[in-house]
């Protein structure tokens, strides 16, 4: 397995004087630049990668960087050195980081910047450079050495992001959003990172605002490759090689038990002991067992060797078409399994290519799928699935997705509900559930067909809100646990929109259909009292935004396609719901 | 690899859990007796060799006694026959019942016992052990009410079937009729459905009064009408002789203050081979486990409230109490809350992460659900929408999106169902779940090439059944154990005997293709490579083991640790690398 590389990437902020100025009511650009700062280190202490990260303050009191003689390059300084980030830049950065009294060139800042990247990582392999800077743009630049800077980015293969807390369509001249016009200052300095941008070759200059950011990410497995052979009987076989698409993704780490009292995890010790089922739970010990399966009323001594030896036994990895069938006699709510693969020639092989591609284009213009043997590798049990054809605009592939086999089926029956008198809505009743479902159509017929909520975009809440805990208890491990992200509650929850439409259709619904309780459930423990009144407060202050000059869409690291999942979900959110910068 | 696995086996308490093991325990074993007739009638052949009523039935009664020991097998069954020349009961109180078996979890004798009364030979077993004779159905019912009652578990759900293909079992004995349905008016409560055999069936004769009224009106009419094939016969049998059970009953919430109850079920599942038991040597009885938590120091024994959880991050270790590890889990109380609805396009086939669950409405919990519900699916349906849903199975799990799919009810010609109706809740994945691929870019296949594939796709078409592939790896384990139960010395080539239906039968399917697989490759090797199909794929080329290579000072370690760039060149265990060297970290920082 190919080992991912590195990146090394410099956070650049600027904590001069004008960064703490804000209009009432605002939240000073400085404090939303290090919030967005904490959430990403924090997403790198959690992933758990090798990316290397330094940070850059200017505007600072103090001075310390290499380049610092005489009157030049004065309140920059170096805070932190390319490290991999821990949990103490967290702090650092919580406590340590905090406005200055002073202003600095933020031209000069990026040569420092430039500097220590390019000291810092001589020698070293590293995917991927990277300088984000974070600037309100209100200190005047001189713009002599920008052609200079900008030869010396592209010799060094260093990519730039800008984070600004302001929108950077329509040139800057109108007030956004009711926030202040720009200064002249930002003007300047948004037309001089706009010809930076421009000349780095870059995509458009946009204005995306990144909720994502909050979101911690998790790390890309690098997909594994199953090569196998795609069989037709004994004499066509089709070179394929198989990555698992779609998988219930968990966490990487599990709690280990500690002791109370000393957190160490070598105090404790876990035993087993094995007892008969008599009144007396006679121990016994370990080595007087022997293993036994049931079949039924009866239990089967079966010795380790029985096992072996009646193991079902396969001939190793198997992709066999057993035949083909109707894709209509597929049923989806009877796929089995936990994953779905996507089936691929192997990259440099054409005519597997081209014959692979034949099966799925005949599969697809006769609506049929291949049903075949699945075996993953020799000690592997065999499955029956499916592979339907797919055919997307950059490529083709087969999909595909394990099939139950009979002893997996549970064939209920089920009471009768169109048949039954007592339950036959009436038409009335009908046009009700007829307007609930129009308010609530989460995709839009007309025009582009936005969909409102996709859950494919969404973050597992589960890891965010755990990292979120985690990341709370490492820095302050006496504090209860914060309540939810407000962003992520409000992501799963029905969209605004909808949630409003909906309103009098459900009180008509609520009218025609009367609902009325039978047995009183026992009352659950609310979250109240497992939490604290803190949770579901719905604490308001959201995550200002920063917009942002982007090349690269994200301040992620790792190749661009690794992230593409990331960049729509910030860029949906951001456009689906108008969230206002200042 | 197996250290590592044995490891994280004893961790399960707090691994998580199956979410979907519903804990049967509880809810007391189900029950259900087989009444079969055994009148000379049920001994006669159908027209074309079909098998006769008894043979079939025999059939059915082995499949549903090895499908319990596989899926549930716990549950007790009985077999009883009525209409026998001998008779042998408990007490010996009733004339022309033969209990062959009684109320009790099948095992591996009785499935020989019921496979002994299969074919011509079962028959000739059957009459010379019971024989043909009077039947007195009052006797029979009451029998059977009688092994229910001797059972000391506490029962769940008790069905009794009825096979038999006579519709008039007493000849028009009225005072005899007149018994027989005061006796199963008499079971009502315990007996629930009846089967009954071949053709020209009269229900009305007799056995629509002895038929106990389903739970619901709504079923009636369902079973009241009579199979004949033994494949409908079998997939009945095996649709009522489970219970229907639900996993959770939550409120489907449309909006604040609209909350219909609705009951979550599983309708298909992996069955997966069960683990072994540990038996004492002595006397192979099995013995169960304990966990105990010792202070490594003091060897006292520890309470769970002497222990907290930690996990360590970038180097540090960050401790939480259980409650709180569980307590993160929770977003909100269980139930199904309804987002909005999508257009059934939107459904990606490929996503998919678990096996389906099924919505159907709890009309007893909150009356007027099974209405909304019912408008709800038939609206959705005809629409072609599917509406989307926030899970939350229990009180400490983090929520999942379920797409709700309408079903809407199908039945076949006999009027059994074949689709039960109800929302089919569909998994959805979350952006974690879904990996990015790199596609290679490839050329595509011409016009040409795709019809000659086309031509071999006809020819291997076929009409797939869900349940027409059993599982080989399950078979075969239960096979085994069946005959290790009877003979434990068992020969060791039961395999023969196991039909592979996931095997490709390559003979045909070449027979099939005949010259069309050569002209396949034939287009798409226009050069005369003939690699494909010739170069047979082998396994990982130039599979040399990757060696471990950990050759490093101690100080070297020391200083990449305190750097953080600490790295293996190794492939360790899967993805529990990244504790080894946390621990690792650890040590070195004392």
């Amino acid at each position: 397995m190919a080992r991912s590389a590195k990146t090394a990437l410099v956070l650049c902020l600027d904590v001069g004087f004008s960064m703490s100025n804000s209009a009432t009511g605002q939240e000073p650009p400085f404090q939303q630049a290090k919030k967005v700062i904490q959430k990403f280190v924090q997403r790198q202490v959690f992933a758990e990668n090798k990316d290397e990260l330094g940070l850059v303050l200017f505007g600072s009191d103090n001075t310390k960087n290499n380049l610092a003689k005489d009157d030049q390059y004065q309140n920059i300084s170096v805070h932190r050195h390319l490290m991999i980030p821990n949990f103490e830049l967290l702090e650092e950065i919580q406590n340590d980081v905090q406005p200055g009294s002073q202003q600095a060139d933020w031209l000069d800042a990026l040569v420092v910047c430039m500097d220590l990247l390019q000291n810092e990582t001589l020698g070293k392999k590293y995917e991927r450079l990277n300088i984000v800077m974070l600037t309100d743009l209100n200190t005047p630049s001189s713009p002599d050495q920008l052609d200079i800077i900008i030869g010396n980015l592209k010799r060094a293969g260093i990519t730039l992001q800008f984070f600004l807390p302001f929108p950077v369509d329509g040139g800057g001249s109108n007030p956004p959003h009711g926030g202040k016009a720009l200064s002249r200052e930002q003007q300047q300095g948004l037309e001089m990172t706009k010809k930076v941008m421009m000349s780095l070759d870059e995509e458009d200059v946009t204005g995306v605002c990144n909720p994502d950011l909050s979101v911690f990410k998790r790390v890309e497995k690098r997909p594994m490759a199953w090569p196998c052979t795609l069989t037709i009987g004994s004499s066509l076989s089709i070179k394929i090689v198989g990555y698992k698409a779609v998988c219930e993704e968990r966490p990487r780490k599990s709690w280990s038990v500690v002791d109370a009292q000393t957190h160490q995890k070598d105090d404790i010790k876990r035993d087993v002991v094995y007892c008969l089922n008599d009144d007396e739970e006679t121990e016994v010990q370990k080595d007087d067992t022997i293993q036994g399966y049931r079949y039924g009323s009866d239990i089967v001594p079966f010795s380790k060797v029985d096992q072996d030896q009646m193991k079902y036994k396969t001939d190793g990895k198997s992709f066999a078409v057993l035949g083909f069938t109707k894709q209509s006699m597929i049923n989806r709510h009877q796929f089995v399994g936990t994953q779905v693969l996507k089936v691929f020639a192997p990259k440099d092989d054409e005519h597997a290519g081209v014959a692979l591609s034949g099966l799925i284009r005949a599969l697809d213009d006769l609506k049929m799928v291949a049903v075949v043997r699945y075996v993953y590798a020799r000690n592997g049990n065999p499955q029956v699935g499916a592979a339907f054809p797919c055919i997307k605009e950059k490529y083709e592939c087969l999909v595909y997705v394990q099939l139950p086999f009979m002893e997996d089926l549970r064939q209920y029956s089920f009471p009768s509900l169109e048949n039954n008198k007592k339950y036959t809505p009436s038409e009335d009743q009908l046009s009700a559930v007829d307007s609930l479902i129009d308010s609530m159509m989460l995709v839009e017929e007309d025009g582009e067909k936005k969909d409102l909520f996709k859950v494919n975009h969404i973050p597992n809440p589960q890891y965010q809100r755990l990292f979120q805990c985690l990341h709370h208890r490492a820095v302050n491990p006496s504090v209860p646990l914060p309540p939810m992200d407000p962003w992520l509650t409000t992501a799963l929850q029905r969209p605004l929109a909808v949630a409003t439409r909906c309103q009098a259709p459900l009180e008509t619904l609520k009218k025609k259909f009367p609902l009325k309780e039978v047995v009183k459930k026992k009352e659950l423990k609310t979250s109240k009292e497992l939490f604290g009144n803190s949770l579901g407060t719905g604490i308001s202050t959201s995550l200002a935004v920063w917009e942002r000059v982007g090349l690269h869409s994200s301040l992620g690291t790792g190749s661009s396609a690794s992230l593409a999942v990331w960049e729509r979900v910030g860029l949906h959110s951001s456009l689906g719901t108008g969230r206002s910068t200042f | 690899m197996a250290e590592w696995n044995a490891y994280y086996q004893n961790e399960d308490e707090y691994v998580d859990r199956d979410e979907f093991e519903v804990d049967y325990k509880c809810a007391g074993r189900d029950s259900l007796v087989f009444l079969v007739d055994a009148s000379k009638e049920m001994f006669i052949r159908g027209e074309d060799g079909e098998p006769s009523p008894f043979d079939m039935t025999m059939q059915c009664v082995h499949s549903v006694y090895t499908s319990k020991i596989i899926s549930s097998d716990k549950d007790l069954v009985a077999l009883v026959f009525y209409g026998t020349e001998q008779s042998k009961n408990p007490r010996n109180t009733f004339e022309h019942v033969y209990v062959y078996h009684d109320l009790d979890s099948p095992g591996a004798r009785r499935v020989k016992d019921v496979d002994g009364l299969r074919g011509e030979n079962g028959a000739q077993v059957a009459d010379e052990t019971m024989g043909s004779g009077k039947t007195n159905l009052v006797e029979a019912l009451w029998c059977c009410s009688n092994l229910y009652s001797d059972v000391k578990l506490r029962l769940s759900y008790k069905r009794l079937m009825i096979f038999t293909c006579r519709d008039t079992p007493h000849r028009g004995d009225c005072e005899r009729d007149r018994q027989a349905r005061t006796k199963a008016g008499d079971l009502k409560e315990t007996v629930v459905p009846l089967w009954h055999l071949p053709g020209g069936f009269d229900v009305s004769l007799f056995f629509c009064d002895v038929v106990s009224p389903p739970e619901d009106e709504s079923e009636l009419g369902l079973q009241m009408e009579p199979c004949g094939k033994l494949e409908d016969l079998r997939k009945r049998v095996r649709a009522k002789e489970m219970k229907k059970r639900s996993m959770a009953r939550l409120n489907l919430c449309l909006g604040e203050g609209m909350n219909v109850a609705v009951g979550v079920y599983i309708t298909v599942r992996q069955t997966k081979k069960p683990n072994a038991v540990k038996l004492y040597r002595d006397n192979n009885e099995p013995v169960h486990t304990k966990t105990r938590l010792y202070h490594t120091q003091t060897g006292s024994l520890l309470l769970p409230s002497d222990t907290k959880r930690a996990q360590v991050y970038a180097g540090r270790q960050i401790v939480m109490e259980k409650d709180e590890v569980d307590v993160i889990k929770k977003f909100s109380d269980p139930g199904l809350e309804l987002i909005g609805f999508k257009p059934m396009e939107r459904l990606k086939l490929h996503h998919h992460l678990r096996s389906a669950l099924f919505i159907y409405p709890e009309e007893e919990t909150v009356t007027g659900s099974a209405c909304v519900f019912t408008a709800l699916l038939r609206r959705c349906s005809e629409r072609n929408v599917f509406a989307l849903c926030k899970y939350t199975q229990i009180r400490n799990s983090s929520p999942r999106f379920l797409a709700l799919v309408p079903q809407r009810e199908e039945l076949d010609e006999g009027q059994a169902q074949i689709e039960a109706p109800g929302f089919h809740g569909i998994f959805l994945p979350y952006a974690d779940d879904i990996r990015n691929l790199d596609a290679p870019q490839l050329p595509t296949a011409s016009d040409a090439q795709v019809d000659k594939m086309k031509e071999i796709v006809h020819k291997l078409s076929f009409k797939y059944r869900s349940d027409a592939f059993e599982n080989p790896v399950l078979q075969q384990h239960y096979r085994y154990l069946e005959a290790l139960a009877l003979d434990p010395m068992a020969p060791e080539h039961i395999e023969e005997h196991i039909e592979d239906h996931t095997v490709p039968k390559v003979k045909m399917i070449d027979q099939c293709l005949g010259s069309l697989a050569q002209e396949f490759k034939d287009l798409v090797f226009t050069l005369a490579s003939g690699k494909l199909g010739k170069e047979q794929y082998t396994e990982e080329a130039g599979g040399a083991e990757k060696k471990p290579k950990v050759e490093m000072s101690e100080d070297e370690l020391r200083a990449r640790v305190q750097k953080g760039t600490l790295q293996f060149g190794v492939k360790v265990t899967g993805t529990k690398k990244r504790e080894l060297i946390d621990t690792l970290k650890a040590q070195l920082a004392k």
